[in-house]
């Protein structure tokens, strides 16, 4: 655990991650603008109210789009030992986990709607106890990863 | 070894009858409450007898269809009034099978047998709520030893020798240990336990007031307030010695006799003054061992000594976990754990701390919500501001003790983290049973060359995570490099 995990997640995620905070970001533009309209209508609406909101919108727009998706894709990273998943991610918080091969109990491949536009896929590995997840890799090498894994990972277990 | 099928004793129906009435009392009772507001008792006696009668019905039906059968290598049941049931469980899934009397079986002369299986599904298992003694014992016998007696038949000359050595098996001493009486009262009295039931005595309290007459319960309380203060105290002493004698009778009750035994393959627990409780822990299942000292029991030098268990009903209430001994001297546990759980190590004193860097990180952690309250409070309103600050200085107390304890060492195998929520607790964890390991930094720890250690492993419900914070980084690698299953590097 000295070293980061040599593999990085498809460049594609980035898109994929902006894509959703700009679906995300609508709900504050939506509020600030019935805030706008709101203080047309209604007194007890003041205007600061709207001016606030729409300065959140667009703080929250920058910074959930133009930094954090290339700060979590730089930071994601992964490799698959023979006996071992390796994985880092975080961008404030890193977290680097170890899960032994032994211990994975199954691993499934997962696609909504945004990766499926990317032709990406996220993997989820679990063990008896915990779960984890590599996001947003290319299809095929998240079947691909997904067999091996499961390959990998029929070993004899005693009770957990 | 084909057996005719069979019925529970009679006395089945009665425990039938008191389940179901016990379970549709709390459905009905805001119910009843709102017809006796009304003055509606004739429709509440009817409604209960109907419902009573219908029970009675129900029992005595489920009763009659509800048979079991033992069979070669496993047992059939049979259940259901109108959709039939048959579950047959196989004699090598079998887990463990306990026996268990409360007061009713222990007049009559029954048992309730409860069969576990390995998996974590619940619904393989089964429970007979009421057979004879002898039928428990046969059945426990029957589907324990997973070699048919039965076997030697075929040589007759051998059978001798082969009683000889099943009783020789039999004979051979399995270490035990034994709950003394006052080890249980020590228990009892250091118990937190006085303040669920203070709780308990309030609901109660808090609904009698429906039921006990106005005009009554105001003279009462008038009364109560009329008295001076000392008085007062005095009744509040009284009243809190009481809840905790019954503490004590409670503890006495649940864990007399408590007896552990270690077999080749598990742990076998016998307890309980009113009711005679049997549980089988397989050794395969323990996922850890803990070792939990409260505040009381801390400075006393005394400790309770607890099980992880994968799934399983064992402890068939809501305790995350299965406690192996309800209070012993701490020192007592080295060489308890040698005797009973000798995979198990326990060796407090070599324990790695963490680093003086990482007080901040403690203190902080619980004192930064008093703290901001003493900033607030002290703009506001300054001459209170000693309250939130005397808060304040206790959460940093509170967070030093936290870093004081918290610890870990690793023994071939074995982990070993030693931290502090409110209570002192040590788990023993080896190395196999670890699902997974997190090493999480932040800038700051990344800086100050502190990491904090997450790992799981699996209990009763989702799996109980360690967490030990702001330890050294290479203390974390190290830990890491333990754990890796990698080939390591040269």
């Amino acid at each position: 655990m000295r070293d980061q995990p040599n593999e990085r997640i498809a460049t594609d995620a980035i898109k994929a991650w902006k894509l959703t905070a700009q679906l995300i970001a609508i709900i504050p533009l939506l509020l600030t603008i019935a805030a706008f309209v709101g203080t047309y209508f209604f007194d007890f609406l003041q205007y600061w109210v709207g001016i606030v909101l729409a300065v959140f919108t667009v703080l929250e727009w920058a910074i959930t789009i133009l930094f954090i998706p290339q700060l979590r894709w730089k930071r994601w990273r992964y490799q698959i030992y023979d006996q071992e998943i390796y994985i880092q991610h975080g961008i404030i918080i890193v977290t680097r986990t170890v899960v032994p091969m032994i211990r994975v109990q199954h691993v499934d491949t997962q696609q909504g709607p945004i990766l499926k536009k990317y032709g990406l896929a996220t993997l989820q590995i679990s063990t008896a106890a915990t779960t984890h997840e590599i996001p947003a890799l290319l299809e095929e090498e998240a079947a691909d990863l997904r067999d091996q894994i499961s390959e990998l990972a029929r070993v004899e277990q005693d009770d957990v | 070894m084909m057996s005719e099928p069979k019925r529970l004793h009679p006395a089945g129906m009665i425990f039938n009858i008191i389940q179901a009435i016990r379970h549709s009392v709390f459905g009905f009772l805001p119910l009843v409450l709102l017809a006796v507001g009304n003055d509606a008792w004739f429709y509440v006696i009817l409604g209960a007898s109907i419902l009573i009668g219908l029970i009675i019905i129900f029992s005595v039906l489920s009763w009659f269809r509800y048979t079991y059968q033992l069979e070669e290598d496993q047992i059939r049941i049979e259940q259901g009034i109108l959709i039939r049931k048959k579950r047959t469980i196989s004699k090598h899934r079998i887990q463990s099978i306990d026996l268990s009397q409360n007061i009713i079986h222990r007049m009559m002369g029954l048992t309730k047998v409860q069969i576990e299986t390995a998996g974590s599904d619940h619904r393989i298992d089964a429970t007979l709520s009421a057979v004879t003694k002898a039928d428990g014992k046969m059945l426990h016998d029957q589907l324990k030893y997973k070699k048919p007696v039965t076997v030697v038949d075929e040589n007759e000359g051998t059978e001798g020798l082969k009683q000889e050595i099943n009783e020789e098996v039999q004979e051979k001493d399995y270490p035990q240990k034994k709950v003394t009486p006052k080890a249980l009262l020590a228990a009892g009295s250091t118990s937190g336990s006085f303040g669920i039931i203070l709780g308990l005595f309030g609901l109660v309290f808090s609904e009698l007031e429906t039921f006990i007459p106005d005009r009554f319960y105001n003279q009462a309380t008038e009364w109560l307030f009329s008295q001076a203060t000392q008085v007062l105290i005095v009744f509040a002493v009284v009243v809190l010695i009481l809840l905790w004698l019954i503490g004590i009778l409670q503890t006495l009750i649940q864990y007399w006799n408590f007896t552990i035994t270690r077999y080749d393959k598990e742990l076998f627990i016998t307890r309980g003054l009113l009711e005679k409780k049997q549980s089988t822990i397989p050794l395969k299942r323990i996922q850890a061992v803990g070792i939990k000292e409260t505040i009381i029991r801390q400075p006393l030098g005394l400790a309770s000594v607890y099980v992880e268990i994968a799934s399983g009903e064992i402890g068939q209430n809501q305790d995350m976990h299965t406690l192996i001994f309800p209070l012993m001297r701490k020192k007592h546990i080295v060489t308890f754990l040698k005797e009973l759980l000798p995979e198990y190590r326990y060796q407090p004193k070599e324990l790695i701390k963490l680093p003086k860097k990482a007080i901040p990180y403690y203190m902080i952690r619980v004192a930064l919500v008093p703290l901001i309250a003493t900033i607030v409070i002290a703009i506001m309103f300054f001459e209170f501001a000693w309250i939130p600050l005397i808060v304040t200085l206790i959460a940093c107390i509170y967070g030093y003790f936290q870093f004081k304890t918290t610890g870990y060492l690793i023994q071939n195998q074995q982990l070993l983290v030693q931290t502090r929520i409110i209570s002192r607790d040590t788990a023993l964890v080896q190395h196999k049973r670890l699902q997974s390991l997190q090493k999480k930094q932040h800038i700051l720890h990344r800086k100050q060359g502190l990491a904090t250690l997450d790992t799981a492993i699996l209990n009763k419900f989702v799996g109980r995570h360690f967490i030990v914070r702001e330890l050294r980084v290479e203390d974390v690698n190290q830990i890491a490099d333990w754990y890796s299953y990698r080939e390591k590097p040269l």
